[in-house]
């Protein structure tokens, strides 16, 4: 990767002295980071240590009390809460530690949500839905309601959702998290695969394996700050 | 017991709003069920009530001093079954003349009594003071109110005696005597009758007071007693309006009960069963199954006492105002209608916490049998059957998707949902119920009003002592016509006429001229047109035995003629009947008018119109009549307060299950703002969830409102409304009463769904 190539390459995020303060606590303390398109940096550091604020800076779910958060070239502290959900659904798709998928709906309901939020008609969403649930190899589970699901297939199902409305960012936080270590290799195995096909990902997780293997760059956070960044080499 | 007390509190900290709610919930129903009651309480026998409180006689007895002594009467009060007695007093006729105080003349039933206290029958002075000298008498005030001090030292010519002066005027409900002297007065007037008046254990009905009465004179020589009267007869002639009320104002009554306990047990159940995922925690922890119940029901007790002390003060607050206002269309005679009895806050005091405790022990003790596991994950149990299929059509359906997942809500929970419902229907329901009567009563205060001002013109006479007019009837007649403004004039008479066959005299109004406010007036047949007939109120028909067509004849001063019932008037006087002129003229054939009615024009000055016809013949007195019907007031203000209070229950019901539902959904709501739900779209799925129920609940509701509002219509007894004014439906009307369903729940959910919509997400993920 030579420098030429560094800059030529589109910003996807860029935070700048973020901090966030919950009270008297500092969970960010001073944040600057910058990631670019196909980019899969991996945050990484102790429990409590703010990567799962920093990530909610990233997605929008949450506001820094100072610095600022641009995405896609939206600055997110110019947004209203409309805003930010219109940004959320064209921009960002996330995948949580405990899934968080809707118990009334099956899977298929669950993927096709997303795009159904953004007026596309049932048919349209479904056949999308279906196609991603597909490609992630939970196509024959997509009439399971999440309780009847395992816990790899409910974390395949909520990474479809969120690649339904073919975000230009992905976050996940401790998309492993739980998950036994067979269905965790497979979310991860996923996650390389979208990488590759050009996904920029944003990973939170403090699983050494997981980073090293998913992600080019890894960004080390403790006590709110950035402690450290490195770049890794690509994995064959 | 220290760590159940301290989850409990923490639980009730963390849902504050909850609380909050539940104290109102309760604070809410406690005041509608303490008004609710009271009225109950108060007219389910306004008559029974004030006699009781002023001890009136259950019997009143005549006896004949010639055959029993003084001693032997006295000891009749000693009797097995008599609780209270007085007497004996010696009683004595005098003849009254014509137009004596208020009297139409006749015979005056004078008692003698040394107070007007005692064990039974307390007389209330109303004006002046108790006869005590001789030469002194007391008399009888028969109406509501006072008659005023002018009166007090009139004088009555006794033959044969020292004439007697009154010096006060009373009232008591037993009806003892028309006029009452001191004991040495009455031996002055050598009594020819000695009166007991006596309150049994068993009063019941007639044959008990017979037998009661029959036991207590066992002992006195044959032929002791000659009459006796009980408060059966008196109960029967009290005004029959609080009667006629009494469906009404029971329906109220029971419909605020049920609204009250429904709403409080859905608010509290509710609240134990969002908190299953709680309970579960709890459980793991090592709380023990009754620690757990513990918390659960010390959580909704709190609020609930706070709610309810809340409650009963104001319901205290707001029960004299209320009572006095319902009853102000009610004649009660002397009976009092006063405040809320204290055992009805008693009632709401305990019985309200112990309705919510209980409510909650139901959910509660779920909770106890249910395994820690389950309800950890209570949330995440899969639906099945009905609920999924329909989830599934909506998701598939061309709706938008915040608008299809709303509508899917109600079948996620649908014991919840059925509660809701219900809450929704039984408001529904009062408001139909409300304004329909409210409709019908509107209607029927403006029957026969319509037009102008009404002014009436009182001619002077014998019976108001005032000096009678110069001009003659029909001059009198004319010249209230010309008059500016006047629209139509009616004379009317009034005699008290014989109905031949009947033993109570009857107050016949006769009326000549134009009869615009006739129209509406009348509930079946007609108005009299042509001599011969009649038209009373129901009241008058059933006390008479007398349906439309039946034929009575009518005496009045030795000449007699007869008529028939053509009409049923919408409400009248139970001793009053109506016809026209016609019908007067072979009774009394120089007959005067008493009153003219003058409907004034539109617009035209009713004071300058009194004023002019005052002017006109110095026998002449002119009123502005403005009857604003103070039966309406009555129904209308019920209506309103109930209206108010339940509407508030309800609403207050639906937000707290949406409340409950959108905390429960945190978690998705929170997952559906990250996949970029806007806020507006959450307030649209959150509201269509609750305005889906809320427009079936208005669809049951309504129908059965109106059916309640038949069954009310129908059975007030006293006024029979015609059918005009109990269809008071229309399609706006009822479309306005759908929407007021879906208000009532929009309203409910509109605040939750706001806060749902504005919590940050990451706070909300972060729950996990
Ligand atoms: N909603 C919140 N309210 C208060 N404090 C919070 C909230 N979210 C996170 N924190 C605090 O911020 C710090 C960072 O939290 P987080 O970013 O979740 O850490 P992690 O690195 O484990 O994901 C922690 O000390 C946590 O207690
Ligand atoms: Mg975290």
């Amino acid at each position: 990767m030579t420098t030429d190539h560094d800059t030529a390459r589109q910003v996807v995020v860029r935070l700048d002295d973020v901090h966030k303060e919950y009270g008297d606590a500092k969970a960010l303390d001073g944040v600057c980071l910058e990631i670019h398109a196909g980019d899969a940096v991996a945050v990484m550091g102790p429990s409590g240590c703010g990567k799962s604020t920093l990530l909610n800076m990233v997605a929008g779910l949450d506001r820094p009390t100072s610095g600022t958060v641009e995405v896609q070239g939206h600055d997110l502290g110019e947004l209203n809460e409309t805003g930010l959900a219109l940004f959320r659904r064209r921009h960002v798709g996330m995948v949580f530690q405990f899934f968080n998928l809707i118990d009334d709906l099956p899977a298929l309901d669950n993927v096709a949500l997303a795009a159904q939020l953004t007026g596309t008609p049932a048919r349209q969403a479904r056949r999308r839905a279906l196609e991603l649930l597909d490609e992630l190899g939970v196509a024959d589970r997509r009439n399971n309601y999440p309780a009847t699901l395992s816990g790899g297939e409910r974390q395949r199902v909520a990474v479809a959702r969120a690649l339904m409305n073919r975000p230009a960012l992905l976050l996940a936080d401790e998309p492993t998290g739980a998950l036994d270590s067979r269905s965790g290799e497979q979310v991860m195995d996923l996650l390389i695969d979208l990488n590759q096909m050009g996904q920029t990902l944003l990973i939170v997780t403090h699983d050494p394996e997981l980073a090293t293997r998913c992600a080019s760059r890894l960004v080390e956070v403790a006590d709110g700050r950035i402690a450290r960044q490195s770049v890794l080499e690509a994995t064959a | 017991m220290s760590a159940v007390w301290r989850a409990s509190r923490a639980a009730v900290k963390r849902r504050r709003l909850q609380a909050f709610v539940i104290g109102l919930v309760v604070l809410c129903s406690t005041t509608t069920v303490l008004l609710a009651l009271g009225l109950l309480d108060v007219a389910t026998s306004p008559f029974d009530k004030a006699y009781a409180a002023q001890r009136g006689p259950h019997t009143v007895a005549a006896f004949d001093p010639a055959k029993a002594t003084p001693e032997q009467l006295a000891q009749t009060a000693r009797r097995p079954g008599v609780t209270a007695a007085a007497g004996p007093f010696g009683q004595s006729v005098l003849d009254v003349p014509k137009g004596w105080l208020w009297m139409p003349g006749g015979s005056l039933r004078v008692v003698g009594r040394a107070d007007p206290g005692g064990p039974v029958d307390r007389v209330e002075v109303l004006e002046g003071r108790w006869a005590t000298a001789p030469g002194e008498i007391v008399v009888a005030w028969p109406s509501a109110g006072t008659p005023g001090t002018e009166l007090l030292g009139t004088t009555l010519e006794v033959p044969g005696s020292a004439p007697l002066t009154v010096v006060g005027f009373a009232a008591g409900m037993g009806k003892s005597a028309d006029a009452w002297v001191s004991p040495e007065q009455m031996t002055a007037l050598r009594p020819a009758t000695a009166q007991m008046l006596y309150r049994f254990s068993d009063s019941a009905t007639q044959a008990r007071l017979d037998a009661a009465l029959a036991r207590a004179t066992a002992g006195l020589p044959e032929g002791a007693l000659t009459s006796a009267h009980t408060h059966l007869d008196l109960r029967k002639a009290f005004s029959s309006l609080a009667d006629a009320y009494l469906p009404f104002m029971t329906l109220f009554g029971v419909l605020g009960l049920l609204v009250s306990a429904l709403i409080v047990g859905n608010v509290v159940s509710g609240a134990v069963v969002s908190g299953y995922r709680h309970i579960g925690v709890l459980k793991a922890l090592g709380f023990t199954p009754n620690q757990v119940v513990a918390v659960y029901l010390a959580m909704t007790a709190v609020p609930a006492l706070v709610g309810s002390a809340a409650g009963t003060l104001l319901g205290n607050a707001l029960a004299g105002p209320v009572l006095r206002i319902a009853f102000s269309g009610i004649e009660t005679g002397r009976a009092a209608v006063g405040g809320v009895s204290s055992w009805v806050s008693v009632v709401c005091l305990l019985g309200m916490p112990a309705l919510v405790v209980l409510t909650a022990l139901v959910p509660a003790l779920r909770a106890h049998r249910l395994p820690t596991a389950r309800a950890i994950s209570a949330g995440s149990a899969p639906l099945t059957g009905r609920g999924l299929r329909v989830q599934r059509v909506l998701a598939g359906s061309r709706l938008p998707r915040a608008v299809s997942m709303g509508l899917g809500q109600p079948f996620a929970r649908p014991g919840r949902t059925l509660l809701t419902l219900a809450a929704i229907v039984l408001g529904v329901t009062t408001v139909t119920l409300a304004t329909g009567l409210t409709s019908t009563m509107l209607a029927y205060s403006e029957a026969g009003r319509g037009g102008g001002a009404l002014v009436r013109v009182e001619a002077g006479g014998p019976d108001n002592g005032r000096a009678a007019p110069l001009l003659g009837d029909a001059r009198i007649e004319e010249r209230l016509r010309s008059l500016p403004g006047a629209a139509g004039v009616r004379a009317r008479a009034l005699a008290q006429v014989t109905l031949v066959g009947q033993s109570r005299p009857a107050f016949a109004d006769f009326y000549r001229g134009d009869d615009a406010s006739s129209a509406g007036r009348i509930a079946e047949g007609r108005m009299p047109g042509a001599a011969g007939e009649v038209v009373a109120g129901p009241a008058f028909l059933t006390q008479n035995g007398l349906r439309l067509g039946d034929r009575v004849t009518l005496a009045l001063g030795g000449r007699q003629t007869s008529a028939t019932v053509v009409g049923e008037l919408i409400e009248g006087n139970a001793r009053a009947l109506e016809a026209s002129w016609d019908t007067l003229l072979p009774l009394a054939p120089d007959a005067r008018a008493v009153e003219y009615e003058v409907r004034l024009a539109p617009g035209a000055d009713a004071r300058a119109y009194a004023a002019a016809a005052e002017a006109t013949d110095p026998g002449l007195r002119a009123s502005v009549s403005d009857a604003g019907n103070t039966a309406t007031t009555t129904v209308v203000a019920f209506s309103t307060v109930f209206t108010v209070l339940l509407s508030a229950v309800a609403s207050l019901g639906v937000f707290n299950t949406v409340l409950l539902g959108t905390r429960e959904r945190r978690r998705d709501l929170g997952m559906l703002k990250s996949i970029g739900m806007t806020p507006r779209q959450v307030v649209l799925m959150t509201v269509t969830s609750v305005a889906g129920v809320g427009a079936v609940g208005g669809l049951l509701g309504i129908p059965l409102g109106i059916l309640a509002h038949r069954l009310v219509v129908d059975n007030v007894g006293v006024v029979s409304f015609p059918e005009s004014m109990k269809a008071v439906w229309d399609a706006p009307q009822l479309s306005g009463l759908l929407l007021a369903g879906v208000a009532i729940a929009v309203m409910g959910a509109l605040v939750p769904a706001r806060s749902a919509a504005r919590t940050t997400i990451a706070a909300a993920l972060h729950t996990e």
